[in-house]
């Protein structure tokens, strides 16, 4: 399995948590869109990328402030230059309040098939608390629009622990969400990330997020929740109806090949060795570089076999099949707990580990304290 | 040849922290054309950057200047920059020795400060001459004359005609050096009489040697000559003598009057010390210069290395520190949380946390400090007395007779209004008021006797934060006397903390015990189990907290750009996780032992 990611990096308001890169200004759309199929095309001719890939992915940023017209340029260079498997699952984020009922048609005509709308909370107070632009009911009519345009496989991106929310509000979030028999949800835990200006807001006082520990019982309650109304925890932060998982995201987390396209976009593919590449994340030297035909990269990381190892540790763990064996006896050479005998051995006297034939898991105290488990493999 | 001591001025400059001293000294230097103006740094004479940084004088250093007066004369100007804290009094008291004459800089909106004063006393008891300068005249809140009739009331000099300047503009600052030259006194002293030279600072050169900052009194001494320390007995060769320019340049000779310094093959500065007298060998002076003493640590405390691999990096670094700073004194110690340390004492908290921010600048080291400490005095029953430096060393309740502690005379100068506030403060921290003088109609003077371990940490803060700034602060050490002390310990999820023990006052035990504790879980971080954090004396609990356990720990996104970034995170949390300090089964970040004592 491998991916291709694009980053689309303007909002018409950047969210008061959110540290990924973007900019309100999206007046340079097009100019950006011209740059992205020049990199797609040099991409091409470099010959260093997966034979073929399953999933493409557009990330943001806000993908939806594309034009049909925009996106339907963007898909027909994929195809033209790569090959892109028949049955490819192809998403998109999507922010209600940016796409309308034309454009989501015409991103379903250019070959988007799944899209993930971010929601965050049903409770329009606590939106506007963290800058979102938009309203519950606003996420209402994206979905119906989306359903009519022919979307069956939809996501909405849900969080917890965001500035006042209660337990109440979170899990009514959830039922809204559930009876809108969505086949995805993501629900995240707030994070607060320095030099923004939520982090800002909270540091100085000015704004207040739940106490920590309620936070963990907002998180605990949410998965039983979504268990039992038929949605499977299989990553930290994802549920999903059976053969609804996300395989774009997946191939991250088996630590798959992927491509990525745009600004600050990141790349993993297998040369000589395992290769992680990362794109400027300076708009003015990205759409400079290839003007002049030049790929934008910024960063070529190539990893020793044990730091490829490590990462397939860190981002199997995350799922809750976890780690597949045979695979990785197949990339490595050897089982998993062969390399890492002692890590192993930490985590089954702590009791978190769950190991059968096929696959080595954290349970779900030691998905909680995944970052402690994972310390055992550095 | 000698110049003519009727054409020498030696003097200092005395002023509270930003009244303008060095900007003052800068636009001497630039007036007298002793620095080419492009050369010029800001804070000419503050070579150190915490001195620049924090607008401090630690080290003393000198310059020579040449004047040319409005008589047609040229007069040598020999300026001693002192420090101007309190901690560092006994050196301000030898530089002062040094010289006939005092600068007194008062900044025109802010008036004198207690600090400003008490060196201005020092300065009269070494009966120098003081000249009296008002800055800051460009503000406009500057108050010049109010200024004036404040200084010839609370010093009793007159001020009325004193050079009122902008040091900042460099306006009026030529008032100052002819004011110089006319009220500060050329020194005396014979040039054919037996060497005497008072050391008034030392600083060690990479290349020279110990180099000794040197007032001649009496005599002439050279190269070659073999000098004698009157108060080590210790007997040196020079190997060169010179001036401050302001960096050294060698000369033939120092005389009776010149200011310079010595070069000896001096390995340390310990074998020089501050207030000596240096004498020659062959022809020694009949008694040493009055006012040697030793200057002794008042404020100790534990530094050990975060990483105990850099234990030998640590002795290195106070090796080389000491080299420049006889007054700060170390010896090895073990605790049984921190492992192996030094148990460092210093003049005062200033020069406590000068040296740890030059070890952690300088030497890139990263420390662990323990809570500072004063030395208390212990009557054992066995009618033995002992000197304890280190709260964790106290012997056992049953085994101490009686316990005494060091005990300071304070004076503290602010605005009326704040007066309520600030005896408050003083109350707190076990103050036994003495008296109050109005040093005008609307500045007051406070006198209390306060227990040294009451104003170690965060006392100055205190009072700064309670008087909006205006009030200021001076301490001498008074004796010892009894109080009725105890040791309050900390035991976390039930392991005893050595490094962490206290030493309070009885009636203060039980909220001191429950503040540190709350303070202690606040930092430790939170671990796999739920931590008791308790306080005792002698055994006997009198408070408990809890760290809760940790709930989650985990990153909630990973996706294909965060994995890099991600990996790099844990990394980060792994690394500090092994710089934590581990006491029993639970880890402790460095700074908590510094902690115990930010609490209200």
């Amino acid at each position: 399995m491998a991916g291709i990611y694009l980053h689309i990096p303007f909002c018409v308001k950047k969210c008061d948590y959110c540290d990924f890169t973007s900019f309100a200004k999206s007046g340079e759309m097009e100019g950006y869109v011209d740059a992205l199929l020049l990199e797609i095309g040099l991409t091409a001719r470099t010959g260093e990328y997966p034979a073929s890939f399953h999933t493409v992915f557009f990330g943001g940023g806000t993908p939806s402030l594309l034009s049909g017209e925009q996106m339907q340029r963007i898909m027909a260079a994929l195809r033209q230059h790569f090959s892109i498997r028949e049955n490819a699952e192809c998403s998109m984020e999507c922010n209600p309040g940016t796409a309308t009922k034309e454009s989501l048609a015409a991103y379903h005509t250019a070959g988007i098939n799944r899209l993930s709308i971010g929601l965050q909370s049903s409770h329009d107070a606590l939106l506007k608390g963290v800058g979102r632009i938009h309203t519950y009911e606003q996420f209402l009519k994206t979905l119906q629009w989306a359903r009519e345009a022919g979307f069956s496989n939809i996501n909405a991106d849900v969080m917890h622990g965001l500035p006042e929310q209660t337990m109440e509000q979170y899990l009514e979030t959830l039922k809204n969400v559930c009876d809108l028999n969505l086949q995805h949800i993501s629900s995240y835990a707030l994070t607060l990330e320095e030099h923004t200006p939520l982090y800002v807001r909270i540091k100085s006082g000015e704004a207040r997020v739940p106490d920590e520990d309620y936070v963990a019982d907002m998180q605990d309650a949410g998965i039983d929740y979504l268990e039992s109304r038929g949605y499977h925890r299989y990553e930290i932060s994802n549920f999903a109806r059976e053969g609804c998982e996300c395989r774009h995201n997946l191939t991250y987390w088996q630590n798959g090949e992927y491509l990525g396209l745009g600004l600050a976009a990141h790349s993993a593919v297998r040369q000589k060795v395992w290769t992680r590449y990362a794109n400027t994340a300076s708009l003015e030297e990205y759409l400079r570089l290839l003007r002049r035909g030049r790929l934008p990269k910024s960063e070529i990381i190539r990893l020793q076999s044990g730091e490829e190892m490590f990462e397939s540790i860190m981002l199997g763990l995350r799922l809750t099949r976890g780690i597949d064996r045979a695979a990785f006896s197949a990339r490595f050479g050897l089982d998993v707990v062969e390399a890492f005998p002692r890590a192993v051995e930490s985590l089954r006297k702590r009791g978190w580990v769950v190991e059968s034939e096929g696959f080595l898991a954290l349970n779900r105290r030691g998905l909680d304290l995944q970052n402690e488990a994972l310390g055992f493999f550095l | 040849m000698a110049y003519p001591n009727e054409l020498i001025r030696n003097f200092s400059i005395i002023a509270h922290i930003d009244h303008g001293k060095s900007t003052l000294a800068d636009r001497m230097m630039e007036l007298t054309e002793t620095v080419a103006s492009r050369d010029m740094t800001e804070q000419m004479l503050d070579s150190m950057d915490i001195e620049r940084e924090r607008g401090i004088t630690i080290k003393s250093s000198a310059v020579r200047m040449f004047y040319t007066h409005s008589d047609g004369k040229r007069y040598m100007f020999n300026l001693i920059d002192t420090p101007g804290h309190v901690d560092f009094n006994y050196e301000v008291s030898r530089a002062l020795a040094a010289c006939e004459g005092a600068v007194l800089v008062v900044d025109a909106t802010q008036g004198i400060e207690a600090q400003t004063l008490a060196n201005v006393y020092l300065a009269v008891d070494n009966g120098l001459e003081v000249v009296p300068v008002i800055n800051k005249i460009d503000l406009p809140s500057a108050e010049p004359e109010r200024t004036a009739q404040e200084i010839e009331d609370v010093i009793g000099i007159e001020a009325h005609s004193a050079p009122q300047i902008s040091a900042k503009n460099g306006t009026n600052v030529a008032d100052v050096l002819a004011a110089i030259v006319s009220i500060v006194p050329p020194p005396k002293g014979d040039p054919d009489a037996p060497l005497t030279a008072l050391v008034f600072d030392c600083v060690y050169d990479n290349y020279k040697g110990a180099l000794s900052y040197v007032r001649v009194f009496d005599g002439t001494v050279k190269e070659g000559m073999r000098i004698r320390s009157m108060a080590t007995g210790h007997e040196f060769d020079v190997t060169e003598v010179g001036v401050f320019t302001p960096s050294p340049l060698p000369v033939d000779e120092l005389t009776a009057g010149e200011v310079g310094y010595i070069a000896a093959s001096i390995k340390s500065v310990a074998e020089t010390k501050v207030g000596d007298t240096i004498t020659l060998a062959d022809r020694p002076a009949a008694k040493p210069l009055p006012g040697y003493k030793q200057a002794n640590p008042m404020v100790f405390c534990g530094i050990y290395p975060a990483d105990g691999a850099q234990y030998e990096d640590l002795r290195d670094a106070l090796d080389k520190l000491k080299l420049n700073d006889a007054s700060l004194s170390f010896e090895q110690e073990t605790s049984s949380a921190l492992g192996y340390g030094f148990r460092c004492g210093f003049l005062g908290l200033l020069h406590m946390e000068i040296i740890q921010e030059r070890l952690e600048r300088e030497f890139d080291l990263d420390l662990v400090t323990t809570a500072p400490s004063v030395i208390y005095k212990i009557k054992l029953t066995t009618g033995e007395e002992e000197m304890i430096d280190n709260p964790s060393k106290l012997p056992p309740v049953t085994e101490i007779e009686l316990l005494e502690e060091p005990v300071v005379n304070a004076t503290i100068m602010t605005p009326s209004e704040y007066v309520g506030s600030i005896m408050e403060i003083c109350q707190e921290r076990r103050g036994v008021f003495i008296d109050m003088n109005y040093i005008e109609e609307s500045r007051v003077s406070i006198h209390y006797v306060l227990p040294l371990n009451e104003i170690i940490y965060d006392f100055f803060d205190q009072l700064k934060s309670r008087s909006r700034g205006y009030a200021s602060f001076d301490y001498e050490l008074k004796g010892y006397e009894k109080s009725d002390l105890v040791k309050l310990d900390f035991l976390l999820n039930g392991d005893p903390c050595d490094a962490l023990s206290t030493i309070v006052h009885r009636d203060r035990a039980y909220a001191k015990g429950r503040a540190v504790a709350e303070k202690l879980c606040e930092v430790i971080p939170r671990q796999q189990f739920e931590i008791p954090v308790q306080a005792a004396i002698g055994g006997k609990i009198i408070a408990r907290e809890t760290v809760r356990a940790v709930r989650k720990d985990v990153l909630a996104k990973c996706y294909g750009g965060d994995i890099t970034r991600k990996k790099k995170l844990l990394e980060k949390q792994k690394e500090g996780k092994k710089r934590m300090r581990q006491i029993g089964t639970v880890s402790l970040p460095s700074d908590a032992f510094m902690s115990v004592l930010r609490i209200n």
